[in-house]
């Protein structure tokens, strides 16, 4: 099975869209004439994983490298660069430049950027005086589809940057993808924002119509309904929790990257020590797609009547004689062994994990902490946890999901506890700290805590979740629903109105707007556009609505999302659209700046 | 009948008929083409006129001074110049594509005028050849040119586009070529120009690199006169023995031979379309010999000049321009004598429907069948027509016939009516563009268009590019740059009114070009009230910053969330103005600010500093030498030899320093203060421990290397200095023993009193070493029973565990313990049991 993703499913013609990006991508490489060496940012590399099989690159006379300090090995003359527009990679092109100089080779060098070319990476290009010597050009990859219904604008850093450096660049990228959308799917007629990001995003965007109109008439017609962007920073309690379903905990232990997991073949079954391998995880896998979002412990029950029921079978099939047609049957079903091996594998070794006291442990705690009933107690176990010098991923995750719903730390704990964090941690920890005080979610207490407003009126916990039917999203994180998606839902069915007094509680603005598209056009394009939405309603499809989460969005929410899409009475299909998939991990190292 | 007449101005040569209607009287007055040398653009363009130099004239009541005039096709004057450009005679003066008048002087220079009779700069010069042996003749084709020296030598430049010259292979030849003419370059098949030289008794071939002899026995003895058609096919030559001879231009086959009585060469030979050849000698008639037939004699009393077009000639003479074209089919089936064809009968029929006669109806039932052909055929004739009432008519016919006619194509005619609405409109004199519909294809509308703005004639540009669906953009865009540049005497306020008035009418056109023009015209104030209006911030801010509107290019930069432009106008910024300044310019301002710092923190750490200090962030900076502290220990060169801790120390009090400053970072200057402090201790431990294993581990990993190495004074010293409470070295050293697994200090340890942390560290240590028997000796002074029961069921004891846990009387850790022993049946069933036992009671 392929890790590029099959989106024939897909309710948005994601397809083209990547097809475009491939096409993109050839001609570059195409109009770069003769044999070339592509040196790729590894990350980047990751996401074209999503695009391009890079044995399709050999096909046009491609070494493939990827980026990193050291100078490129090559015999080839073309040297192209493909990399995101970020600063620090500038230092390491420049030094292969100089490094080629000193050698006395002669080569040419090109750069790609992704999206586009930024004046602050060629001016550090000019002052290592090596920009007259390359040519330089774009790659406008703005979004990738990560699966039939999500959509990934790969930015890892989007949310520290914004939160810590003021740096809004990656909410001009965002803009600028969802322009790019709407220029192919028509311009999104109604806009819901949560947040301060949200609402610069939409600001953006709506400089963008008034910059280049759309007025082509095929534009009349808009496949997405709705859009919705959250803030991050509205829910960060939510990404700190684990996640308990099938797929969070893959993320949570394994990491899933780019739609696959890497990790020993041993785990695997397969006898070759020492050997990684990559497992692909997306929703041509059908196996996959059925659990994926279930609770763990479902999953373990589901592949355990699978087996069981193909264990009978194969019981029956050798033992009374069968018709041919029902031979087939069973042949077709054992078609899905690989599969179920696959995913068996996994959630054993998984278990190991899960099954951990510690682990239950801190379960435990998470809920404790988000219930906001025993101060102390929290307190106490994130003090154990510092003198045991647990790792400092760990700790800061519970720690910011303990100062975020007690809206900070009384001075006097939060001081004690940064102190107690140099003394077992190091001084050199004193950055991490002060990006996360910059963004909230490490601080000093300034105002009483809204939480348990909030997550009464949310109804956040959930007493007596059945994770095996569930009835609500909560089943994801075994008793608490998602802030966020408790936000998506209201948005989705009623929009803003009836929630603005809980929405007055959450940081940021919240806004809603109706655009009206097509105002300055001639006057059959407005006759068209409102026969058009009256149409779609009545031939009764379901209307699409994209959510975009700046600065990411955790498996765990993105299986409440699905599952509140499946819901009886949702009149929305969701697509989601997002800086990166995070976990509580990932988001927490992105902060993470030690000196020396 | 009507149709008679329309004929009758025909001339039939061999089956062809050909007309030449009068396209307009000349309104120019006392032109005298015979006097002068004329340049007329192709596609009914402007036609240009000097006095020639190299004649001898009588002068009038005129100047000495020659003057460059500029006529449109109808002879309206548009502009003129005096000539009083040096090098030498005037050779060759044509028209580019781009129209341009290109004039070529003796000693090759060329300049270049516009429409409206001004220089364009700069003069190009052919090259030192061509001013040392000078110029003799030039041919021209619509996009370059090709010269000819006194010395024999070609000279070429391919495309006026790029205006680079370069010379032709040498002929070799002594004597200068009788003619030349050249082949296109998009008409060759290397793709470069060739050029075919009639010289002594034959014809060459010359292109670039190359000379080649035409073999054939068609070309026996000298050729006068050579002449390309407009699509390069074919060859019309004037031999020495006065014959035309026409072939394919690979020299295969002749398809027209004519012997024309006369060796002397004619002035003029055309290409008439591709089916008949011109000649003209100024004091016999005009002409036009076809493939077969006799030929075509007109008369004319005034010296003539032939402008060749794709299909037809334009006759040019002092008085009058007329059109010689073959009469298109459809017009020959409606008008021709006795044409009974549907079309014909069509248009007789609306001429009897019109006079109300019953014939009409007649006429139509005849030609039923074919009626769709006809009303084509009548739409087509209407298109060829110069005569408005004529097309009217046709088109008249044509939509009476499609009345009858259920399967027409009805948007032909509104098509037609619209091409001719055009036509009609730039062939009127004022304009005099008289373009055919044929010409008018091939020139294409946006051609069209371009043209008539090159000439200022914006109105009718905008009004046709308005009617016939065109993007108006180019039109405003450039009425605005010539308004800009045509009235700088109009105060800027004014100015912008009346260039907004018109701006507006074109969405989504840049505000920033023009604006880009007003400050070209040194209009920088006009420029900034344009550039306001721009709504493309990508177009706006580059251009602000050009005109020294930095302040507001930050300000727009910043509106538009572009961080990109932010950081453009950021360096430009930084670049131009004293630090001071541009620190003022982004202080008040988030976005900037923000960027600057991100940007600065990287790569410019000392700039920053100056910035946060003007600022007064005094801790920013502090934190910044902080940072660098760590510098000096990342380098391994420089960790050789000299004792690192003294410049860190340093840099680090420094720090504690500035956080001091201020109030809210007392935190921070302790924290400062006390990394200080142990960076001291632990260069102390490390001289005397001679092992450098200290150095920038955290405090408690500085005491637990003290216990590990057994140096529990040295880890007692630690302690006191940084105040470590009790707990926190509890902790500390209990689990530093238990990496030693000095079990005995450990016990030990934890009798030397109470410890305030309890006993669970010490089992869980003794757990995670997996020292049963040592964790045995701590668990049952677990004061918890939970704990304790937990701590049993953890290294296996179900028994112990379920004792304890019936003991604290929590039937759900019982469950979870069970759970935990799942594979033991045995222990299993215990749990059970003791469940059972506690939830008895709680149910009675």
């Amino acid at each position: 099975m392929a890790q590029i993703p099959n989106l024939d499913n897909s309710p948005l013609n994601l397809k083209s869209l990547r097809e475009q990006s491939l096409r993109d991508l050839v001609k570059i490489l195409k109009d770069i004439r003769g044999k070339k060496c592509l040196v790729v940012e590894p990350k980047l590399g990751g996401t074209l994983s999503l695009i391009i099989q890079t044995s399709l690159l050999k096909e046009y006379g491609i070494e493939l490298r990827h980026l990193s300090a050291e100078s490129v090995q090559t015999d080839c003359s073309k040297v192209v660069y493909l990399v995101p527009s970020q600063r620090d990679l500038m230092k390491s092109i420049s030094s292969h430049v100089h490094d080629d100089i000193s050698k006395g080779l002669q080569r040419e060098y090109f750069i790609y950027f992704v999206p586009r070319r930024e004046v602050q990476c060629e001016r550090i290009l000019e002052e290592e005086k090596v920009h007259h010597l390359i040519t330089i050009g774009e790659y406008p990859l703005y979004l990738v589809p990560l699966d039939e219904d999500i959509l990934s604008f790969e930015l890892d850093l989007a949310y520290n940057q914004c939160q810590v450096d003021g740096d809004t660049g990656s909410l001009w990228h965002i803009a600028k993808a969802i322009h790019k959308l709407e220029s192919t799917f028509g311009v999104i007629p109604n806009v819901r924002t949560k947040g301060k990001a949200s609402g610069i995003v939409s600001d953006i965007l709506d400089r963008m119509h008034t910059e280049e109109p759309m007025n082509s008439p095929d534009m009349a017609l808009s496949e997405i309904n709705t859009l919705i962007l959250i803030d991050r920073e509205v829910d960060m309690v939510t990404p700190m929790c684990s996640q308990l379903t099938y797929e969070g905990l893959l993320d949570e232990f394994l990491r899933i990257n780019n739609g696959s997991v890497e990790l020993d073949s041993t785990i695997m079954g397969v006898q070759q020590e020492g050997k990684k391998m990559k497992v692909p995880l997306n929703s041509s896998d059908k196996l996959f797609k059925e659990i994926r979002d279930l609770n763990f412990e479902v999953v373990v029950q589901v592949l355990k009547q699978k087996a069981t029921s193909m264990k009978e079978d194969y019981t029956e099939i050798t033992t009374a004689s069968q018709t041919v047609s029902e031979l087939k049957d069973f042949v077709k079903k054992l078609n899905s062994l690989p599969e179920m091996t696959r995913h068996i594998n996994l959630a054993q070794h998984l278990s190991t994990f899960t099954s951990k006291p510690s682990f239950l442990a801190k379960l435990d705690m998470e809920h404790t902490i988000i219930e906001a009933s025993s101060y102390d107690i929290c307190f106490e176990y994130i003090e154990e946890m510092i003198h045991k010098q647990e790792p400092l991923v760990n700790l800061l995750r519970l720690l910011i999901l303990f100062s975020v719903t007690n809206s900070g730390l009384p001075k006097k704990q939060f001081d004690y506890l940064r102190q107690a964090l140099f003394t077992l941690y190091g001084f050199e920890h004193m950055a991490t700290l002060n990006n996360l005080e910059k963004a909230g979610l490490f601080k000093k207490q300034e105002s009483k805590s809204n939480w348990l407003t909030v997550k009464r009126a949310l109804q956040l916990v959930v007493e007596d979740t059945d994770t095996a039917n569930p009835d609500d999203i909560a089943y994801v994180f075994s008793g608490y629903a998602p802030l966020s998606i408790r936000l998506v839902h209201n948005a989705v069915r009623s929009g803003w109105r009836p929630m603005e007094e809980i929405l007055k509680l959450l940081p940021g603005p919240h806004t809603e707007t109706k655009r009206a598209g097509f105002t300055s056009s001639p006057s059959f394009g407005i006759l068209q556009g409102a026969s058009n939405g009256l149409d779609k309603i009545a031939d009764g499809r379901r209307s699409l609505v994209l959510v975009v989460f700046i600065g990411g969005i955790t498996f765990a929410e993105i299986a409440a999302l699905r599952f509140l899409s499946a819901q009886e009475g949702m009149a929305s299909d969701l697509i989601i659209g997002t800086t990166k998939i995070v976990n509580g991990h990932s988001l927490v190292e992105t902060f993470f700046e030690t000196f020396g | 009948m009507a149709n008679v007449s329309v004929a009758a101005e025909w001339q039939l040569l061999y089956n062809r008929y050909y007309r030449k209607p009068e396209l307009y009287p000349m309104r120019w007055k006392n032109i005298d083409l015979s006097r002068n040398k004329v340049a007329c653009a192709p596609f009914g363009g402007p036609i240009a006129v000097i006095r020639d130099d190299s004649k001898i004239v009588q002068l009038y009541s005129e100047s000495a001074l020659r003057k460059l005039r500029i006529f449109t096709s109808s002879g309206v004057l548009i502009s003129d110049t005096v000539w009083k450009n040096p090098g030498g005679r005037l050779i060759g003066m044509s028209w580019t594509e781009d129209q341009a008048l290109i004039c070529i002087v003796q000693d090759g220079t060329v300049y270049r005028y516009n429409i409206h009779a001004e220089l364009i700069e700069p003069n190009v010069t052919l090259g030192k050849e061509c001013f040392e042996q000078n110029v003799v003749e030039c041919v021209f084709w619509g996009n370059g040119v090709v010269c000819l020296t006194e010395g024999g030598l070609l000279f070429c430049i391919p495309d006026f586009k790029v205006m680079s010259p370069c010379q032709l292979a040498e002929t070799g030849a002594e004597d200068l070529p009788n003619c030349m003419a050249v082949i296109e370059p998009k008409y060759t098949v290397s793709g470069n120009v060739e050029v075919l030289v009639g010289i002594g008794d034959g014809i060459l071939i010359v292109d670039e690199d190359s000379v080649q002899r035409v073999e054939g026995e068609m070309v026996q003895g000298p050729v006068q006169k050579l002449v390309v058609s407009w699509d390069g096919k074919y060859l019309a030559i004037f031999t020495h023995d006065g014959r035309i001879l026409v072939t394919d231009i690979n020299f295969k086959g002749v398809l027209l031979e004519y012997n024309c009585e006369s060796a002397l060469p004619p002035e003029q030979l055309a290409w008439c379309g591709l089916d008949s050849v011109l000649l003209y000698w100024d004091d016999t008639p005009l002409l036009m010999v076809g493939p077969r037939g006799d030929p075509v004699h007109y008369f004319y009393d005034e010296p003539l000049l032939l402008i060749p077009e794709c299909d037809g000639v334009r006759i040019l003479s002092n008085s009058i321009l007329e059109f010689l074209q073959r009469v298109p089919d459809s017009t020959v089936t409606i008008f021709k004598i006795g044409s009974t064809s549907p079309a014909a009968l069509l248009y007789d029929a609306l001429d009897h429907f019109d006079r109300r006669s019953a014939k009409a109806d007649e006429n139509l039932r005849l030609i039923q069948k074919s009626l769709p052909e006809a009303v084509e055929a009548c739409i087509d004739a209407a298109g060829h027509e110069f005569d408005v009432s004529r097309q009217r008519s046709l088109l008249r016919a044509a939509s009476y016939g499609q009345a009858f006619c259920s399967n027409f194509q009805r948007d032909r005619i509104q098509e037609m009516c619209k091409t001719l609405r055009v036509l009609n409109a730039v062939r009127d004199p004022e304009i005099g563009i008289p373009l055919s519909i044929k010409q008018y294809k091939l020139l294409t509308p946006s051609v069209l268009i371009a043209r008539l703005i090159n000439a200022h004639r914006h109105l009718l540009a905008l009004r046709i590019s308005e009617y016939i669906g065109m993007n108006q953009e180019v039109v405003i865009m450039h009425w605005a740059c010539s308004k800009i540049t045509a009235s700088l005497a109009i105060p800027d306020a004014t100015q912008l009114e009346i260039l907004l008035d018109k701006l507006k009418l074109c969405r989504g056109i840049s505000y920033a070009a023009v604006a880009a023009h007003a400050d070209k015209n040194g209009r920088r104030k006009l420029a900034a009230m344009l550039v306001e209006h721009e709504p493309r911030s990508s177009k706006q801010v580059p251009l602000l910053l050009s005109i020294g509107e930095e302040d507001t290019a930050l300000m727009k930069a910043t509106e538009s969330g572009d961080t990109d432009l932010v950081y453009l106008v950021l360096f430009h910024i930084w670049q131009k103005r004293q630090p001071l300044e541009f620190f003022g310019m982004i202080q008040a301002r988030p976005l900037p600010r923000d960027l600057f710092i991100s940007y600065a923190r990287c790569y410019k750490h000392e700039f920053l500093k100056d910035f946060f200090l003007s600022t007064g962030q005094l801790q920013e900076v502090a934190f910044l030498l902080w940072k660098e502290s760590w510098e000096p220990g990342k380098n391994p060169m420089a960790s050789k030899g000299s004792p690192l801790h003294g410049p860190r120390i340093k840099l680090i009090d420094k720090a504690q320093h500035l956080f001091a400053e201020t109030k809210e970072h007392t935190f921070e200057s302790k924290a400062a203060e006390e990394h200080a402090k142990l960076l001291r201790i632990q260069h102390e431990l490390e001289v005397s421990t001679k092992q450098a294993i200290f150095v920038d581990s955290s405090i408690s990993d500085t005491i637990r290397t003290c216990i590990v190495l057994g140096n529990h004074r040295a880890a007692m010293k630690v302690k006191n200095e940084f105040k470590v409470s009790e707990k926190r070295w509890y902790w500390l050293k209990v689990f530093a023993l238990a990496t030693i697994r000095d079990w005995e200090a450990l016990e030990k340890f934890s009798k030397e009193k109470r410890p305030p942390i309890g006993y669970r560290p010490f089992v869980e240590a003794c757990i995670d070493a997996d020292e049963k028997g040592e964790a045995l000796k701590y668990i049952p002074k677990l004061a918890d029973l939970r704990e304790r029961a937990e701590a049993y069921a953890r290294i296996g004891m179900a028994k112990e565990a379920a004792d304890a846990a019936s003991q604290a009387k929590d039937g759900e850790l019982l469950g979870r313990l069970k759970l935990t022993f799942q594979q033991n049946a045995a222990a299993s069933s215990l749990f059970d049991t003791l469940r059972d036992r506690l939830s008895f009671p709680s149910v009675s």
